[in-house]
């Protein structure tokens, strides 16, 4: 039963992060012997710490929006069981399939106070010109805006089906026990479904950790530069390609890795993640 | 819709960079096979030289973008095989190609004659790293002084020779309304820094980059320029700038802008972006900075060939580098969008622009002038010297830093930077 899953594990899991790890130690320009001193100096790089930064801010305006605003919209739509159900999370889906090069083009259109549908009410703010917003201090709430919105619909959709769930039996033991629906989203479905929410943590930390492609596209396109090595991701690619590092790349690719792993495991074993869900505690 | 699409040819003009031309030799036995790898903008040229060669060799043309060129020939290396035999892209490209830590580019000075050489000039000195060339420069974007006829008519205003007289002219326009354009992006650093021959990227010796903000001749560009963006008569947008498009450009409020060759056609021409009225814009030699020699041009854009050192046919793949940027046909295409760098090609070129009724006057000749006479100083470097315009340079001065400051913050970014790519750094 687990054979498949195992074989693509090993296919696409843990060959790619062996295979980085023998580059991770490769000579470079800046590295002739190569060994674990890449490891060093990508930490050292002039850029890692301003990227750490930004990823750090972006990670601080996207995790934690994306899960209280989906698991709030996921309980208001719990309960629209009508026929404005279905219709609505079409509505939520709609936003994720402007996803790379076309979110990042709809919302320099957006944004961009000479084009936007929006300018009278980004005048009124007192934003008149492109540079107001698109500049190094906006860029992580501008990412985190564009990630989110490509993102929240679908979530939302999937914390819907798991609110679907929960047994009848029990909300309808809570109602008996009047309790209202605010009481009923908060103390029941919420906890009961609370291995999704934090499911779904650990995913948007990992891809938000991995940030590449808005500020990729934005220094590649619409104003070249901006975010070049803006986030982690972006330099290690600039390791790769611009410095003929692909060990110093390889080595700031598993250094995220370890970050992600070690955030999950800390996430499974603080919550009670594998809990009545067939895994069985040591 | 029509505002982005505004934004899109902007974005398409930046990227559209070179052009070129002839000469097939002869090559290796057998009939050669040969895959290029080029951008949209190249892919007539290299439609032409498919055809031309049919029957005799099979050309294979594949469509990269140009900031992909680096990627995809890293991954190559990788793999140790599927290179393109000839690629087009920056001459920055072709500088990490060439070491060897690389290896991509092949050596062409003994591929291709040297009567081609000769007939580039100083057009291909981008090529030239360590007296060898490693590719072939496709277009030249040498900056001129675009100005608008009607308004210095109307203003009684003479055309600057010199940065001084530039000046001197653009405080003129304060408070008319006019300006003497935008100078927040790549374009402050071509039309103005380069030209002023500021070393920002000298490579005295090799793996060597001398890195020098303070060196008199980067100090006296703000020093001129810094004036005129107090005074409000040059704008620290960038010439693409939606608002400076909308607020300035498409008023008719440009009364000159230094600027690359390509401003004309694809800037200030199309209606999309600028869209001055036909019979106003012409263009007038590179105000020069100093006396003698001190009269350099900047240069934004223009692209290479460069030919693979690993290529099963390296003279066919030179050969069709040779065509792409010397050939009378490519020339004379009219969907060759910019100044040829191959002397010859870029005469026979003159014909298509000195003919458009849209100039006031023919602007080759300004264009010729300062196409030999692009300045050395900086190189093209295997860090990321464009890419850092942005992040920083543009960035500042966008944000209203002042021109020196500007200046400094990206100089000690590429002082940084230069290491990670194996050079030493003099800062003096």
């Amino acid at each position: 039963m687990i054979a498949p899953y195992l074989v693509l594990l090993i296919a696409f899991g843990i060959v790619p992060v062996i295979v980085a790890a023998i580059t991770s130690l490769e000579p470079s320009v800046i590295n002739p012997g190569g060994g674990p001193l890449n490891y060093l100096q990508a930490l050292q790089d002039f850029r890692f710490l301003p990227a750490l930064g930004n990823v750090g801010v972006f990670l601080l305006l996207y995790v934690p929006s994306m899960l209280i605003v989906v698991a709030l919209m996921s309980l208001l739509l719990d309960t629209v069981q009508g026929r404005w159900n279905v219709p609505l999370r079409l509505a939520y889906i709609v936003p994720a399939s402007l996803t790379g090069a076309t979110a990042v083009l709809v919302w320099y259109f957006l944004l961009e106070p000479t084009l936007s549908p929006y300018k009278d009410v980004l005048h009124a703010l007192g934003i008149t010109q492109g540079g107001q917003i698109w500049r190094a201090p906006n860029l992580a709430w501008i990412f985190a805006l564009m990630a989110f919105f490509t993102g929240a619909g679908n979530w939302i959709v999937v914390q819907y089906g798991s609110l679907q769930s929960i047994s009848d039996d029990i909300l309808e033991a809570a109602r008996i026990d009047g309790a209202n629906a605010w009481q009923i989203g908060w103390r029941i479905k919420l906890p009961l479904i609370q291995k999704y929410v934090v499911y779904m943590g650990i995913l948007v930390f990992a891809a938000g950790l991995q940030v590449f492609v808005e500020p990729q596209l934005i220094s590649s396109s619409v104003y070249p530069g901006l975010a070049s090595n803006w986030s982690l991701n972006q330099l290690s690619y600039s390791f790769a390609f611009q410095s003929n590092n692909l060990g110093g790349a390889a080595a700031l690719s598993l250094m995220l890795l370890i970050v992600c792993v070690i955030g999950a495991v800390f996430v499974i074993f603080k919550t009670d993640f594998f809990e009545g869900a067939g895994v069985k505690e040591k | 819709m029509k505002r982005l699409a505004v934004a899109l040819v902007a974005v398409m003009a930046l990227s559209l960079g070179l052009t070129a031309c002839s000469m097939a030799n002869g090559s290796s036995g057998g009939k050669p096979t040969l895959l290029l790898w080029v951008d949209t903008p190249r892919v007539p040229q290299a439609t032409m030289y498919q055809k031309l060669m049919a029957g005799k060799e099979t050309i294979k043309i594949e469509v990269i973008a140009q900031a992909d060129a680096q990627t995809k020939i890293a991954l190559h290396n990788r793999t140790k095989s599927g290179w393109p035999d000839v690629i087009f892209g920056a001459a920055a490209d072709t500088a990490q190609f060439l070491d060897p830590s690389n290896g991509y580019a092949a050596d062409l000075t003994n591929l291709v004659s040297k009567k081609v050489f000769d007939g580039f000039g100083q057009g291909n000195s981008d090529c030239k790293f360590d007296g060898k060339y490693y590719c072939l420069k496709n277009d030249l974007a040498n900056t001129v002084l675009w100005y608008n006829t009607k308004i210095f008519k109307d203003l009684n205003l003479t055309v600057p020779k010199t940065m001084q007289e530039f000046a001197d002219t653009a405080m003129k326009l304060k408070g008319t309304g006019y300006s003497a354009g935008a100078i927040g992006d790549q374009n402050y650093y071509a039309s103005f820094v380069q030209s002023s021959e500021c070393p920002l990227a000298a490579v005295p010796t090799k793996n060597t980059v001398r890195i020098a903000p303070d060196d008199p001749k980067c100090t006296r560009v703000a020093q001129l320029v810094q004036p005129l963006l107090d005074a409000g008569v040059v704008d620290k947008r960038s010439s693409f700038d939606a608002g400076f498009i909308a607020d300035v450009a498409k008023k008719d409020k440009v009364a000159m802008t230094i600027g690359p060759s390509w401003f004309g056609d694809f800037v200030i021409k199309p209606t999309d972006s600028w869209g001055v009225p036909a019979g106003e814009i012409a263009a007038a030699p590179m105000p020069a900075w100093g006396t003698g020699s001190d009269n350099k041009s900047g240069a934004y854009g223009g692209g290479v060939f460069t030919v693979s050192a690993h290529s099963k046919y390296p003279q066919a793949a030179a050969d069709a580098a040779v065509w792409l940027t010397t050939s009378d046909a490519m020339a004379t295409a009219t969907t060759t969008p910019t100044f040829p760098a191959y002397g010859p090609a870029n005469k026979l070129w003159e014909k298509r622009i000195s003919t458009d009724p849209y100039y006031a006057s023919n602007p080759y000749p300004a264009m010729a002038a300062g196409a030999n006479n692009i300045s050395q100083v900086d190189r093209p470097v295997r860090f990321a010297f464009v890419a850092q315009i942005g992040a920083v340079l543009q960035a500042d001065i966008n944000g209203g830093k002042s021109l020196k400051t500007a200046l400094d913050d990206y100089a000690t970014s590429l002082q940084k930077l230069a290491p990670s790519s194996g050079y030493k750094v003099l800062t003096k």
